[in-house]
């Protein structure tokens, strides 16, 4: 009798201890984070700038995604993450029409959903996390090819995903100014590669074939970026045809020194999955953005638009040949 | 014989014949369609899938199927990728791609024979393997701007002709002598066509599948090989959805993905043109979505003509009687 005492208050001892350390895992709230594709250089820096956002701000943050472009993999992930109740989920929309049974969702037990990277501008999304302005990004590319190529002549699109939301608003952008500001710059209609850099080569040299007049090519997706400079180097059109696009210091450096590509136009995603992991904190504890928010560990402060719900992380950056050595990304 | 007989019953006549139609079309609307270096460039950039396309044809013969390809491809390119990058010796770097895409071809016989696993199950798990396998490998960071190490590889021609040109002839010249000259060949298509009757004649059914699986890969490995020569660059999308692309050319070029029937020249046509209609839609400005919906619907237009053709077939009537 004794004995058996002993040893079930050795259990329940152990069993207390057990629950109060779930308990203590607990009390970390879950911020997640779903890109658009896991396993590309884009992304992880994304998830490393999480990383230290969750370190220095005291919640867990859980990385994960589909393997390939695959809106329907991508919802099922998000869906999975509000089953096992995380606090505040985020992700890179990969297709905007198909979101909304899964705010719903999120909204009914009370998790805080929003985007980040790319976004569903009509989703119910709590706020939208936003590297650069759309706007800047479209013009910063146009702006800075125009002066490259003396402001005329003909450019070429070659874009990733066909359904993939920032890309496409990019392009629009892009339509845009050169349609208000460049009368002579004729833009291509724009060419979908999907993730591969042999696709997005045959286009691109394909759009050389049909143009020999070509001045510039813009890899939009960062996956079409090797692609789109391989076909410049290989058509020996090396100064002839500026190549540019999305595309990180890492993917674009070899091409910027081959001078394949003449410039490339991002921003810093470890600061964009920084600023996310930081926006899924506020959301989490109730607290509103300011119009401009100091965040402990970025630089600049975050600007927040509270009429389209977006927290803004800074104006786009230009990589040259001569800057690109600055960034590890 | 009649014209439609002459005309419609040689799978590759009739294609050759679509290609033409095809070129003639484009280069109605594009006045660069029909150019030289066009043209060169729709052939470089076949190469791959030609390859690839060649096993496909293989497998298909033995009414089985690969879907993993597109994996394999990508982990034989990574490896080819280090080895360039690590400035391993040539001889392992031109070896290394073909030795490991031969191995994972076995990998998938072996499940296949041993594991008597149905071939579209057994490729489509080693696929998922494959792109996880693809991620770890390269733990989110490609492998880009690599040395022109393998340049000349696929940049060279000799008195005119693309080297690369001649690596496909010279493959597709084997399997053509595999095919139709060797016991080998009836032993692939014996398998296809009825797998019973041909183990009770004594031909090793799983002899003749490690062959297919493995002579695939060896090809998938040799594409890898030249798709790092060509791009210099390997991300984690490499290979993709080949398979795909591989059996359309396959099954577009007369062979039937019920086994039994080889057409190496109708695979060759198939891949032209769907690298044809690939080329053609960017060059009359047509966004190249569309390019997808006509591959599909030709496909499926050729299997409904298959099998609208094989009921009126003399062997059918006699083939159902049999029932």
């Amino acid at each position: 009798m004794r004995r058996k005492n002993r040893w079930s208050a050795c259990f329940s001892a152990g069993l207390m201890l057990f629950t109060a350390g779930i308990g203590l895992a607990q009390s970390k709230p879950k911020v997640a984070f779903v890109p658009q594709i896991v396993g590309i250089p884009y992304f992880n820096a994304m998830e490393e700038g999480g990383k230290d956002a969750a370190e220095k701000f005291g919640v867990e943050f859980v990385y994960t995604g589909p393997t390939d472009t695959n809106p329907a993999e991508q919802l099922r992930i998000v869906n999975g993450l509000i089953d096992q109740g995380v606090s505040a989920v985020s992700l890179s929309v990969l297709d905007a029409s198909s979101i909304d049974p899964v705010m719903k969702k999120a909204k009914e037990k009370g998790v805080k959903i929003f985007t980040s990277d790319s976004d569903a501008p009509k989703s119910e999304r709590e706020v939208y996390v936003a590297q650069a302005r759309d706007q800047d990004l479209g013009y910063t590319i146009i702006d800075e090819l125009a002066k490259r190529i003396g402001e005329q002549g003909t450019i070429g699109i070659v874009s990733g995903e066909a359904t993939a939301t920032n890309l496409n608003t990019w392009i629009g952008f892009m339509q845009e100014r050169v349609k208000e500001k460049y009368p002579k710059i004729t833009l291509l209609q724009p060419q979908f590669a999907g993730g591969t850099a042999q696709r997005a080569f045959q286009l691109a040299t394909d759009l050389m074939t049909a143009h020999p007049d070509l001045k510039g090519l813009i890899a939009v997706a960062s996956t079409t970026c090797p692609g789109v400079a391989q076909a410049i180097e290989t058509a020996g059109k090396i100064g002839k045809v500026i190549g540019t696009g999305y595309g990180s210091p890492n993917t674009v450096r070899a091409y910027l020194k081959s001078g394949a590509f003449g410039f490339s136009v991002l921003w810093n995603p470890r600061d964009l999955g920084y600023l996310t992991v930081w926006a899924g904190k506020q959301l989490i504890d109730g607290k509103p953005f300011a119009e401009s928010n100091t965040v402990p560990g970025l630089d600049q402060p975050a600007k927040y638009d509270a009429a389209t719900k977006v927290l803004l992380l800074g104006p786009p950056t230009v990589f040259t040949k001569e800057n690109v050595d600055q960034y590890k990304f | 014989m009649n014209w439609k007989q002459w005309l419609f019953g040689r799978r590759e006549l009739t294609l050759a014949l679509a290609c033409v139609a095809v070129a003639v079309f484009f280069q109605f609307l594009s006045p660069y369609f029909l150019t030289t270096d066009n043209l060169t460039t729709i052939l470089r950039n076949s190469v791959e899938l030609l390859l690839v396309s060649l096993g496909i044809t293989f497998v298909l013969a033995t009414a089985g199927i690969d879907i993993a390809v597109g994996g394999a491809l990508g982990i034989c390119a990574i490896f080819v990728g280090w080895s360039v990058q690590g400035d391993w010796p040539l001889a392992v770097v031109v070896l290394i791609g073909p030795a490991i895409g031969t191995g994972l071809g076995l990998v998938s016989a072996t499940l296949v024979v041993q594991g008597k696993i149905p071939p579209i199950i057994a490729t489509l798990g080693l696929f998922g393997v494959y792109r996880a396998a693809i991620f770890l490998l390269l733990g989110g960071s490609w492998i880009s701007g690599l040395p022109d190490r393998l340049g000349p590889a696929v940049n060279t021609t000799i008195a005119g002709i693309p080297l690369t040109a001649i690596y496909i002839l010279f493959f597709y010249l084997i399997g053509w002598v595999v095919i139709r000259w060797v016991p080998l060949g009836i032993a692939i298509r014996a398998t296809g066509g009825n797998e019973r009757a041909a183990r009770l004649s004594g031909i090793s059914i799983g002899g003749t599948k490690f062959f297919v699986y493995g002579f695939t890969g060896l090809l998938v490995g040799f594409a890898a090989c030249l798709y790092v020569a060509r791009y210099r660059n390997v991300e984690t999308s490499t290979g993709g959805l080949i398979a795909l692309d591989a059996i359309v050319a396959s099954v577009l070029g007369g062979t039937s993905v019920l086994g039994g029937k080889a057409n190496l020249l109708g695979t060759m046509f198939g891949v032209l043109l769907v690298r044809l209609l690939q080329n053609g839609f960017v060059l009359i400005g047509v966004p190249s979505l569309w390019e997808q919906v006509i591959t599909g619907a030709l496909l499926i237009g050729v299997l409904i003509l298959d099998a609208w053709a094989e009921r009126r077939s003399p062997n059918y009537t006699r083939w159902l009687a049999t029932r």
